[in-house]
């Protein structure tokens, strides 16, 4: 106590504040005794290996992007000079230009981003609808729907390709059309539909649109996966507390559960729209003529920019990256908006396996 | 107490009984209209579009009326005889793609562990870092893995800093960023066979391959730490456990669950996608005429030898996984 006395002195002293001069350890030996030991040199190891592992990955993972940006700008010139890494020197947007203009990219864009938002929308919707009755309701079967919707994921869509084909391509709701059609073998006298027995809907929109609105469309099983997993997660009572103030299942499902489940919804959203974005397998199966352009279409030398020369078979895959770099640009703002929003609703599912 | 009461007490009695009875009720209706579209799709597309690949496979197609319908001709099992033993490049294709499913399953899983545990630690820039990491799940998919396969040659000539000239003379080496010597005489000197040191240079050569296809595994085991009570790592710190017994002791188990979640997504990944050899080949035999019910055939014997292997490992592995226990 005395000790204290003597050693500190009041400097200053105002209303609120108060300055005190006291004698302190001298600076090195702070420094000392806080860095000079073996916690802090481990500390030290791990932070520093951490920072090359995470650094030397992102630029694994971002070189690709660089190289393609860089090679976009690039004249054709500069293919076959040896001096020229990663820097344009004959800099020209001429590569864009033309991919523009001979491509059809704004047609392009318009017919993906009608299929994609539409898709998306509607997968992220339905996944929602069926994963909450799968979280929250008990009725019979519940434990086997669950266990096809896990199916339905494991099996790969390149298995049934042909059979999809087939089911859009000659589309029947469980032989209704092939009956009125005359073509079934209980009764061949009935001819209502004038000899269609079945509708083409390849080429539409249809095909996807269907397996979207039932959750049979791409990954759509993960989907499903994951919006259970966060329903599970939500207390029962802010249902039971809707249902007594006299809310109906589905009004309650709109009013209160789909609100609460945004961010899991966004990050489905997220994944929907952006696989179905750059998707080949569907675009390319459903779509077997070339009259809607869709982002697949885009993917070709432009004539203006088809020249045979010495670097032509790098120039030529340099365009074709420009081509992939305007097919994931509208990707990239999107993402670079919600980003935030794919770990914070996969982070608020806590998805846990049992 | 009065006769009215009684009536009244043994009225609210039924009533209640009735309630929870419809209430129950209620809640299955609800159950099967949330899953309705579920249940239509299933049984209207999904099942017989299964049901017709099968049937696909063991038939051959004829187009009749100029393409308008068609017609199934039986064809037994002649499909899978002749997808194993006519097709000269079919077995190889899949004894090489099933290896290769081994060796990166694991490699997968590891590594989008690893960074999981790393990117779920406090540090300046974890949400950038995080941004980056993810990037591979939302661009590098479909049209833009289709147009990097064709890549090669673009990416090692702008990252390789020698120029065109001494590029052509050694040209198989540059795309490798170790040599399988290096890491083979790292290993000899540690008595490890050569088999390891192989893998592991194979392993650090596709090394971008891995990273792309981890960002949905990453995901996966970043909610399942998240999940982990901090409460337990305290109490570790407080008992005085090192990082490293902590992660073996309580991280490990309590992510084994996620660890069989990612070990079979990861298996059906690698299995569906279209980079995949065997299923680029099967698409390959896909667009060759009149080979289309083969190309069926083909899929389902890998995706039975696939499933196969995944129950096999899912239920060894269901063993070792351990479940918290709630309440």
């Amino acid at each position: 106590m005395n000790n204290i006395e003597t050693t500190t002195r009041i400097k200053r002293e105002t209303k609120n504040t108060i300055k005190v001069d006291f004698d302190r350890t001298p600076f090195w030996q702070r420094m000392k005794a806080k860095f000079v030991n073996k916690n802090f040199l481990v500390k030290l190891i791990w932070t520093i290996f951490r920072y090359v592992i995470l650094i030397g990955i992102s630029y694994i993972i971002l070189f690709p992007f660089f190289t393609k940006i860089a090679s976009s700008f690039m004249g054709p010139d500069d293919f076959v000079d040896a001096t020229v890494k990663l820097i344009p020197k004959n800099f020209t947007f001429d590569t864009y230009k033309y991919i523009f203009l001979e491509n059809k990219y704004m047609q392009a864009l318009g017919n993906t981003t009608l299929l994609s938002v539409g898709a998306s929308l509607l997968q992220t919707f339905v996944c929602a609808m069926i994963g909450y009755g799968l979280a929250k309701f008990k009725f019979k079967g519940n434990k086997l729907l669950f266990v096809l919707v896990i199916f339905s994921m494991i099996i790969p869509h390149q298995t049934l390709q042909l059979s999809l084909f087939m089911k859009f391509r000659y589309f029947d709701v469980l032989g209704i059309i092939q009956l009125l059609g005359g073509g079934s073998r209980i009764l061949p006298q009935l001819n209502v539909t004038g000899g269609v027995t079945s509708i083409n809907l390849t080429n539409t929109f249809w095909p996807l649109a269907l397996l979207s609105a039932t959750g049979l469309a791409f990954k759509n099983g993960l989907y499903i996966f994951m919006m259970r997993q966060f329903y599970r997660g939500v207390p029962n009572e802010l249902e039971e507390s809707a249902y007594i103030d006299g809310s109906g299942i589905f009004s309650t499902f709109v009013r209160i559960i789909l609100p609460l489940s945004v961010p899991m919804m966004i990050t489905i959203f997220l994944f929907a729209f952006s696989w179905q974005w750059t998707d080949t397998f569907y675009t390319s199966l459903f779509w077997t003529r070339s009259s809607v352009v869709l982002m697949k279409n885009v993917i070709a030398i432009p004539e203006s920019l088809n020249i045979t020369y010495a670097g032509s078979n790098m120039y030529n895959a340099a365009i074709r990256n420009t081509c992939g770099l305007m097919i994931i640009a509208p990707l990239v703002i999107i993402y670079l908006f919600c980003q935030r929003y794919l770990i914070q609703g996969i982070e608020r599912s806590g998805m846990t396996a049992d | 107490m009065n006769k009215e009461a009684e009536v009244k007490l043994v009225q609210s009695n039924t009533k209640k009984r009735r309630k929870s009875h419809s209430l129950e009720k209620k809640s299955a209706r609800g159950g099967y209209l949330f899953t309705l579209p579920f249940i239509i799709g299933f049984i209207v597309i999904y099942l017989p579009v299964i049901f017709e690949s099968f049937l696909y496979s063991v038939t051959t197609i004829e187009r009749i009326n100029a393409g308008e319908s068609y017609q199934l001709v039986w064809a037994g099992i002649e499909n899978y005889r002749a997808a194993l033993f006519d097709d000269a490049n079919y077995t190889q294709i899949l004894t090489a793609g099933l290896r290769q499913l081994l060796l990166d399953v694991p490699a997968i899983l590891i590594f989008s562990l690893f960074i999981a545990v790393l990117l779920n630690q406090k540090m300046v820039g974890r949400a950038a870092f995080r941004a980056i990491f993810f990037v591979p799940v939302i661009l590098s998919t479909g049209l833009i893995a289709q147009i990097d396969t064709s890549n090669t040659s673009l990416m090692t000539y702008m990252s390789d800093t020698e120029g065109i000239g001494t590029n052509a003379a050694r040209s198989t080496s540059v795309a490798e960023i170790v040599s399988a010597m290096d890491i083979e005489y790292l290993f000899s000197n540690m008595k490890i066979g050569g088999g390891m040191a192989k893998y592991v240079s194979q392993l650090i050569n596709n090394i971008y391959n891995i990273v792309n296809r981890s960002g949905v595994q990453m995901l996966i085991f970043l909610a399942g730490l998240q999940s982990i009570s901090p409460a337990i790592y305290e109490s570790c710190n407080v008992e005085g456990a090192s990082a490293w017994e902590t992660f073996w002791k309580i991280t490990f188990p309590m992510i084994s669950p996620m660890i069989l979640v990612n070990f079979i997504y990861t298996i059906i990944d690698a299995f569906t996608s279209s980079t995949n050899s065997v299923m680029s080949y099967i698409n390959q035999v896909y667009g060759e005429a009149g080979k289309d019910t083969l190309s069926v055939a083909m899929a389902w014997i890998y995706f039975a030898i696939v499933i196969v292997f995944v129950l096999l490992a899912a239920a060894f592995m269901s063993a070792f996984v351990f479940y918290q226990r709630r309440d």
